[in-house]
């Protein structure tokens, strides 16, 4: 059988060929003008896209000329803000403003230059027990308190023109309070809901003894394909959380990469807060890495301040173990260890692997870091009876100490917890 | 070009340097058999069936002792799809919940990756007949300079060229036993990485910027690594050669290594801090499989500890004092590599004349499941369980009777970014220990 002719490259050309089309292919990236912002074709789920989708849903300018803007609650004037919430314009002309966090927050409202404006603004995701106050800068005035809307409320604003008022808030604290940790709900939030339902006798039960539930974490993986119907279901159930949750993306919830679907529903994945003595940085490891300057603001994003503890969450683990479920860049990951254990964090929390693990020593360089591994929040554990739950974290101001437990949720059919604990992470007392 | 230099062999007398009996990373020297060009078909020539059953399990042409090279990938495809399935089963069975996840997604790549490097052999061994073994088989160069990129894609950032001087001398044992190579490397970046900060509140016309992203992190890295590759054949066949199913020879294979990288990381302030990460591979062990005379399929795995050590932030000529500590048990590390060689000067020159130079080609699929040096490979909401894949085009040029050749390739890296290199190499003579005489 004869080949065809055309197969038969002349040798010495082939040689030299592909080494010249190779140095082609890498000399045309390097011309300049082949490059663009970030963004520029919106692709979000690229770790940079978002963290300008999450900063951009943190100001808003109405239609009436109000420019409102999440700030860092240390921030005296309001030329520049920050991304600690998620702030949307209501068809009826209202403001709904997302806190991202738990504990302070603060917002600042420019009336336009030429009229005064009166609007209804609507904030959510805020402890009952916050108290708010509003009004020009260092002299907010207190709102009066409405716990029959949990943790929405709602305020008129009122603006003279060219005005710049703040909304401020703040969670009054005993020493001792508690933080849940849960990730990965994914297909299940069914069983969701009934961690939900826990939260909340435990919610009443804890301000009961004066150490009240403050916040649920929630490591990333709140749906299984970043849906509309998916995101609304989530937004319904943690609307029935009596206290602020905080939330960061996981892979599953940046999926379809046309719009910023987590950002537009639950504001930023990069962000920190102080909630009673914790400093909390939720950071966004959608893509498996965190963005680049958002790496650059570790040291910003992860600074204490006067708070006596640090914990740090994200959906995929730091440190993986050999759960297989860590960062496609482990160099950041390191680097993000090294970070961790120069500011001394007293805990990483995680999701991504379906599982409860403590990784409780973890060296880096000569410091020891703890790790947990939640992936709890309702997701497919495989065969066998899953571990549903949350992590439950009890802080002691005066004590300075961090307990550990878990609060088992069985699935339908069981009435108390099937898994016997994990070592080093004991299940919380019945009833606690 | 893998057909007309695969086709053209059979016009090829057979030398020493077509014979397929491998070695150790096995040039073409120490080969002694010699063997033939005919096919060695079995079959009953009446039966047509029988000829094209037989045909498919024939030995490879040329090759002595014999290889049934279509029977061998086939094999291995199916060993890929059959650890693809363990894995699939093992990761959505068990569940993620199985605490060590790692062992299935290190069988997930390396199963992928025998899988696509079988169904690449397939498609060499369709457009050229497996022949003998190339002559001038690649390995590794005994000394090389590799220049990689990644490119820009965004304004006002810059991504790193990077350079590494690589060695890898071998030294054969004697009697054919096997292989030492002391491999290593040492790199790093020409230039610091720079990358902005993209968000809109910080927009703002800066100077020597053609965007309005401020400059936030500045890095810069340094890669070196050694280790010692040691190879023992296996005896091929293993059974009698009437009773073996002649699949193939192998290698049992013996890898220690260590990896170290240390950057530099300058956020937007005048301190800096140094973060050196060390990968510690000291139980790496493989298996190379020569499917035929031309193609092999090589796995690696073992534990993994690293070791993370970190300053304080500190202004220029400050103190760069690392914290040190013990190490961490890391993920699984794996490798697996399908090459298939290509002699390019195997038929003879149009007009007749001799060759001064021959050239012999290297087309390498590979899988690396470690992100160590950043690059994961994810797709959809697969993310962060694997490693880069490897695509590689080497070229070996040797003058006729030079003891020493020169080695071009070109190689992409394909993971969370795709980083494009060329490499030059020296190729110098192997060293061989000497045996001890026996009276």
């Amino acid at each position: 059988m004869t080949r065809p002719r055309a197969l038969a490259v002349p040798l010495p050309g082939s040689t030299l060929r592909a080494p010249l089309v190779l140095a082609l292919m890498l000399a045309v990236p390097g011309t300049s003008g082949c490059v663009q912002p970030h963004c520029t074709s919106p692709l979000y789920s690229e770790a940079e896209c978002r963290v300008i989708a999450e900063n951009q849903r943190a100001r808003l300018r109405t239609s009436v000329g109000v420019e409102l803007r999440f700030q860092d609650p240390e921030a005296t004037d309001d030329s520049t803000w920050d991304a600690r919430g998620l702030l949307e314009e209501l068809p009826d002309g209202s403001v709904r403003a997302r806190v991202a966090g738990a504990g302070r927050f603060s917002l600042s409202m420019r009336a336009p230059e030429d009229h005064d404006v009166v609007f209804p603004l609507t904030v959510t995701n805020v402890d009952p027990e916050a108290v708010l106050g509003i009004g020009i800068r260092g002299l907010e005035l207190q709102q009066p308190l409405d716990p029959s809307n949990g943790s929405t409320r709602t305020i008129d604003v009122t603006l003279a023109e060219g005005q710049v008022q703040w909304l401020v808030g703040e969670r009054p604290c005993p020493s001792r309070y508690r933080l849940a940790v849960t990730a990965d709900i994914q297909t299940n939030p069914t069983q969701f809901e009934r961690i939900i339902d826990r939260l909340q006798e435990e919610s009443q039960h804890s301000a009961g003894i004066d150490e009240p539930l403050v916040g649920l974490l929630i490591a990333g993986d709140l749906t299984e394909a970043s849906r509309d119907e998916e995101l609304d279901t989530i937004l319904e159930l943690l609307a029935r959380v009596p206290f602020p949750v905080a939330v960061t993306a996981g892979n599953h919830d940046i999926y379809r990469p046309n719009r910023p679907y987590y950002n537009l529903s639950f504001g930023p994945g990069n962000h920190a807060f102080d909630v009673c003595g914790v400093h909390v940085a939720l950071l966004d490891t959608g893509s498996g890495a965190l963005a680049r300057s958002v790496q650059a603001r570790l040291p910003e994003l992860l600074h204490r301040g006067d708070s006596r503890f640090l914990v740090v969450g994200m959906h995929h683990p730091p440190y993986p173990g050999s759960t297989g479920a860590g960062w496609s860049q482990e160099d950041r990951a390191q680097a993000l260890l090294a970070e961790l254990a120069r500011e001394e964090a007293d805990l990483v929390v995680a999701g991504h692997n379906h599982a409860l693990h403590d990784f409780s020593d973890v060296p880096v360089g000569d410091v020891t870091l703890r790790e947990i591994i939640v992936g709890t929040g309702g997701a497919y554990q495989g065969a066998g009876v899953p571990r549903y739950g949350y992590l439950r974290l009890t802080f002691d101001d005066d004590a300075g100490t961090m307990e550990t437990c878990f609060v088992e949720v069985p699935p339908v059919g069981y009435a108390e917890p099937p898994n016997d604990p994990p070592n080093g992470l004991p299940y919380c007392a019945p009833g606690s | 070009m893998l057909l007309a230099s695969a086709h053209a062999h059979a016009r090829e007398p057979p030398t020493p340097a077509n014979q397929s009996v491998p070695t150790p990373d096995a040039s073409e020297s120490e080969t002694t058999e010699s063997g033939t060009t005919e096919p060695s078909v079995l079959a009953a020539p009446h039966d047509p069936d029988a000829v094209r059953r037989q045909s498919w399990i024939a030995c490879v042409n040329g090759a002595a002792p014999c290889v049934r090279s279509r029977p061998a990938r086939a094999l291995l495809l199916s060993l890929g799809m059959a650890g693809g399935a363990l894995a699939a089963g093992l990761l959505f069975g068990l569940g993620d919940r199985l605490a060590p996840g790692d062992p299935a997604t290190l069988l997930v790549g390396l199963s992928g990756l025998a899988g696509a490097g079988a169904l690449a052999g397939m498609l060499a061994g369709r457009l050229g007949p497996d022949g003998p073994a190339a002559p001038d088989r690649l390995r590794p160069p005994t000394l090389s300079l590799a220049h990689a990129y990644s490119g820009p894609q965004i304004l006002d950032e810059t991504r790193p060229h990077s350079l590494t001087l690589r060695i890898a001398p071998n030294l054969f044992l004697p009697h054919g036993h096997g292989r030492a190579r002391l491999f290593g490397h040492v790199g790093g970046w020409l230039n610091p990485a720079r990358d902005v900060d993209p968000r809109p509140q910080l927009t703002e016309a800066l100077p020597e910027q053609q965007g309005t992203a401020p400059r936030v992190l500045e890095q810069r890295h340094v890669s070196i690594g050694v280790g010692i590759d040691l190879a023992v054949n296996l005896p091929y066949p293993v059974l009698a050669p009437r009773r073996s199913a002649q699949l193939g020879a192998a290698e049992l294979r013996y890898r220690p290594e260590v990896q170290i990288r240390r950057d530099r990381f300058a956020p937007d302030t005048p301190e800096s801090t140094v973060l050196e990460r060390t990968m510690l591979l000291p139980l790496t062990a493989g298996v190379r499989w020569h499917l035929s005379p031309r193609q092999r399929f090589t796995v690696y795995f073992g534990p993994r500890f690293d070791f993370v050590a970190f300053s304080d932030p500190a202004s220029a000529g400050g103190s760069d004092r690392l914290h040190r500590g013990g190490p961490q048990r890391g993920l699984l590390y794996g490798e697996a590599w399908y090459d298939i060689d290509v002699p390019l000067t195997a038929r003879p020159r149009r007009d007749d004349r001799v060759r001064s130079l021959h050239a012999t080609g290297q087309l390498t699929l590979g899988y690396v499941h470690s992100g160590f040096d950043g690059q994961g490979f994810d797709f959809g909401p697969v993310v962060g369980f694997l490693g880069p894949l490897h695509l590689a085009w080497s070229t070996r040029l040797r003058p006729v009777g030079s003891p020493v050749a020169a080695q071009l390739g070109a190689f992409a890296r394909i993971g969370s970014g795709t980083t494009l290199g060329l490499e030059l190499g020296v190729v110098a003579p192997d060293l061989h220990a000497r045996g001890r005489t026996s009276r």
